[in-house]
């Protein structure tokens, strides 16, 4: 019986993906130096991999009910359980995506202090313990290792506007 | 021998020893604590190697690498969580010995079974690695080629069940590798008009956000876990009986040497690592010993036999890593990497071209070994302050690091938003039941392979080159038969076809090598073929007793 699983979604995915990318692949340029084509590589790996998607498409869709068994115990099954369930990676990657698009103004200092400071209070609480103790560990550890990068390894990590003004 | 004695010198300084004890207690931490693994380690100790010279930071890195293996043993043996997946085998055994009494005896048999282990691979390492490079000479394009095809379906038949996954991530890992410009022409491929795609994706950010971000977002996504301490039993007083352990060991030493071949025969096998090693050396123990029935239940053999054969893999990849250039497991490609940046590019003539820097990684292994035996006492009691500290923390400080670490590699904001989107990539690829070690080592192997069909298609268009030329069609042979084994171990003895896998796998490989000049290699394809008729004269016989049985 066909059916619509998890496995099916993702399959689908990878074969739209290889259509775009073998689309792609036509406009590279080709110097014709008589080696192998640039586009020869990829299109031969994007084969491949439309390959292994469609068998994966057809065994996923074909044995329905057995791959939706793959999927592991307790995997949400709506957005609101999604959230629930990834909340802290995703809040962390939020994080983080703000700590890049900032680091021209904070620097890899402040930044990274902010960084570790947050992300200990979303992972470990806001106590007032806690935050004083987050704080500390913010503080010690990013200051610890951008010391150790500047001066131990001469590595000039980016200072950002902030801290240039400071 | 005055190469030997030249990186001898290099490596028994007393920098380089001071860097390799602090790798190997780093190693040992990281091995020690369930959650972070080897790679993550050697990936996050690469940036503090940039200011070495090139045998300085692979020797930190081995310290790192070795330490890690023996780690893995401390958490397995006392909490019966094993560190790192190379000592589950460990703990079957290890815990039911130290839970009935003697944590200090099974940590001691551990301890010295991993040091024999890494010494006997040492030596082969030594022994095998020059050897095996000189066949490497021989290779021409379309061999290079089929052996890094052979590498990339042997990661994906090791993915577990399903196999078309694990192929899927390595043809994943191909694609990522064609991002931006390509290195035989400088002609940029999907860009998409980005200039930050046209740079293509370093491959380091790549590994550390595939491998190390992702893990770590695995390790804080559930809220309560993420919250309490490493081990609720952080309490050990324990000392370690040396004395003891090391004469246990000693005393079984069939058990010892046989685990120890069946880790460095495991880590030359590209992609196979110390997962597997520890596993298949415990279960041939078990099949050895006169008193099976005793195992699980903290037999000594159960112990030495996954600690030799996880700590003798490393010897073992590093073999293929030095004498080939073909990065045998996760860690070996970060080695790989980390000697790139170090402008050493590892091949067949590598050993040949670099001995002082070649045998230096090799002297460095040997020390290693020693450097953990010594260091275990101390690591013992890291590892009991490190279980007291809450995983959040480590996690949160490590992430903030791991984006550090990466700006350093080529001081670029860029690489670290690499890391960032590869975090992604990764934790979902995880979360998806995609195998992680198929992508990486298809990003590291990609460009390689490009490289040498190039190369092969620039002398020869003519597809039948790889098949006229031996050891292309000895790899060619070896990948068929690889893709078919994942099937292979799931339906073995079950399924009629699995009786003739082993014995046409022999006949099959015997072909190239009678095609090689001499007489040895035809004499072992002669002998292939004996090994492989009896194997189908068995095969037979085993259909036609289970065709009886079922009439």
């Amino acid at each position: 019986m066909v059916s619509l699983n998890r496995e099916v979604v993702i399959a689908a995915l990878s074969l739209a993906a290889c259509g775009i990318l073998g689309w792609s692949s036509l406009s590279i340029r080709d110097p014709g130096y008589g080696t192998l084509a640039p586009a020869a590589w990829p299109q031969m790996v994007l084969v491949v991999l439309a390959v292994l998607s469609a068998i994966h498409l057809f065994r996923s869709a074909m044995g329905g009910a057995h791959d939706a068994e793959t999927e592991p115990a307790g995997a949400p099954r709506s957005i609101g359980d999604f959230l629930a369930h990834y909340r802290n990676p995703l809040l962390c990657y939020a994080i983080y995506f703000v700590f890049l698009l900032t680091l021209p103004f904070l620097g890899a200092l402040i930044g990274g202090i902010l960084l570790v400071f947050l992300l200990l209070n979303i992972l470990g609480g806001w106590s007032p313990r806690a935050l004083l103790q987050h704080a500390l560990i913010a503080v010690i550890s990013m200051g610890a290792m951008w010391s150790l990068f500047t001066f131990g390894l001469r590595v000039i990590l980016p200072e950002g506007v902030v801290f240039s003004v400071l | 021998m005055e190469n030997i004695a030249m990186a001898f010198a290099e490596v028994a300084t007393v920098q380089t020893l001071v860097l390799m004890a602090i790798g190997a207690i780093a190693g040992l931490l990281s091995g020690a604590i369930p959650g972070f693994t080897i790679a993550m380690a050697v990936v996050l100790t690469l940036p503090f190697t940039f200011s070495m010279s090139a045998s300085q930071g692979i020797a930190t890195m081995i310290g790192v690498f070795v330490g890690g293996l023996s780690g893995g043993l401390m958490s397995g043996i006392l909490i019966g969580i094993p560190g790192t997946p190379s000592s589950v085998a460990t703990t079957f055994d290890g815990f039911p010995l130290a839970r009935s009494g003697q944590p200090g005896l099974a940590l001691g048999l551990g301890v010295w079974s991993s040091f024999f282990g890494g010494l006997i691979s040492a030596v082969l390492l030594i022994a095998v690695a020059p050897q095996l490079a000189r066949i490497g000479l021989e290779f021409q394009p379309w061999d290079y080629f089929a052996l890094v095809f052979f590498a990339l379906t042997i990661t994906a038949s090791l993915a577990g069940e399903n196999i078309t996954k694990g192929l899927m991530a390595g043809a994943f890992g191909l694609l990522i590798a064609t991002v931006g410009e390509e290195d035989i022409n400088g002609v940029s491929r999907f860009d998409f008009g980005s200039d930050y795609l046209q740079e293509g994706f370093a491959f380091l950010p790549v590994l550390i956000g595939l491998f190390a971000f992702s893990q770590l977002m695995t390790d804080i996504r559930d809220r309560v876990a993420a919250r309490q301490a490493l081990t609720q039993t952080g309490n050990f007083n324990i000392r370690i009986e040396h004395l003891k352990a090391a004469r246990m060991v000693l005393a079984r030493w069939s058990n010892l040497v046989r685990s120890s071949l069946i880790g460095v025969f495991t880590g030359v096998l590209p992609a196979a690592g110390s997962t597997i090693s520890n596993i298949l050396a415990y279960d041939q123990a078990k099949k050895a010993s006169k008193d099976p029935e005793r195992f699980g239940k903290g037999h000594a053999d159960g112990i030495v036999a996954p600690e030799a054969a996880n700590n003798a893999t490393a010897g073992g990849s590093l073999i293929t890593m030095m004498a080939l250039g073909i990065p045998g497991d996760i860690i070996t490609a970060v080695m790989l990497g980390a000697l790139l940046i170090h402008d050493v590019v590892p091949s067949p003539s590598f050993i040949s071209e670099a001995p002082v820097l070649a045998y230096s990684i090799f002297i460095a292994f040997f020390f290693a070994n020693f450097l953990v035996l010594g260091l275990q006492s101390v690591a013992l009691r890291l590892f009991v302050l490190v279980t007291r500290v809450r995983m959040y923390m480590l996690a949160a400080v490590i992430l903030a690091y791991c984006g550090i670490g990466v700006f350093a590699l080529n001081n670029i904001v860029n690489d670290m938003w690499t890391l960032f989107f590869f975090g992604l990539v990764g934790y979902a690829l995880r979360n998806l039941g995609f195998p992680l070690a198929p992508v990486i080592l298809g990003v590291v192997l990609g460009p390689i392979a490009e490289k040498w069909l190039a190369r092969a298609l620039a002398i020869s268009t003519d597809p039948m080159e790889f098949i006229t030329h031996p050891w292309s069609l000895f790899f060619i042979v070896l990948s068929l038969f690889s893709m078919a084994f994942g099937l292979y171990q799931r339906d073995r003895g079950q399924q009629v076809w699995t009786f003739f896998y082993t014995p046409l796998l022999a006949m099959c490989l015997s072909v190239p090598l009678f095609m090689m000049q001499g007489y040895i290699r035809p004499g072992l394809g002669l002998l292939l073929v004996g090994v492989g008729l009896f194997g189908l004269y068995r095969a037979d016989k085993a259909r036609r007793a289970r065709a009886a049985e079922k009439a």
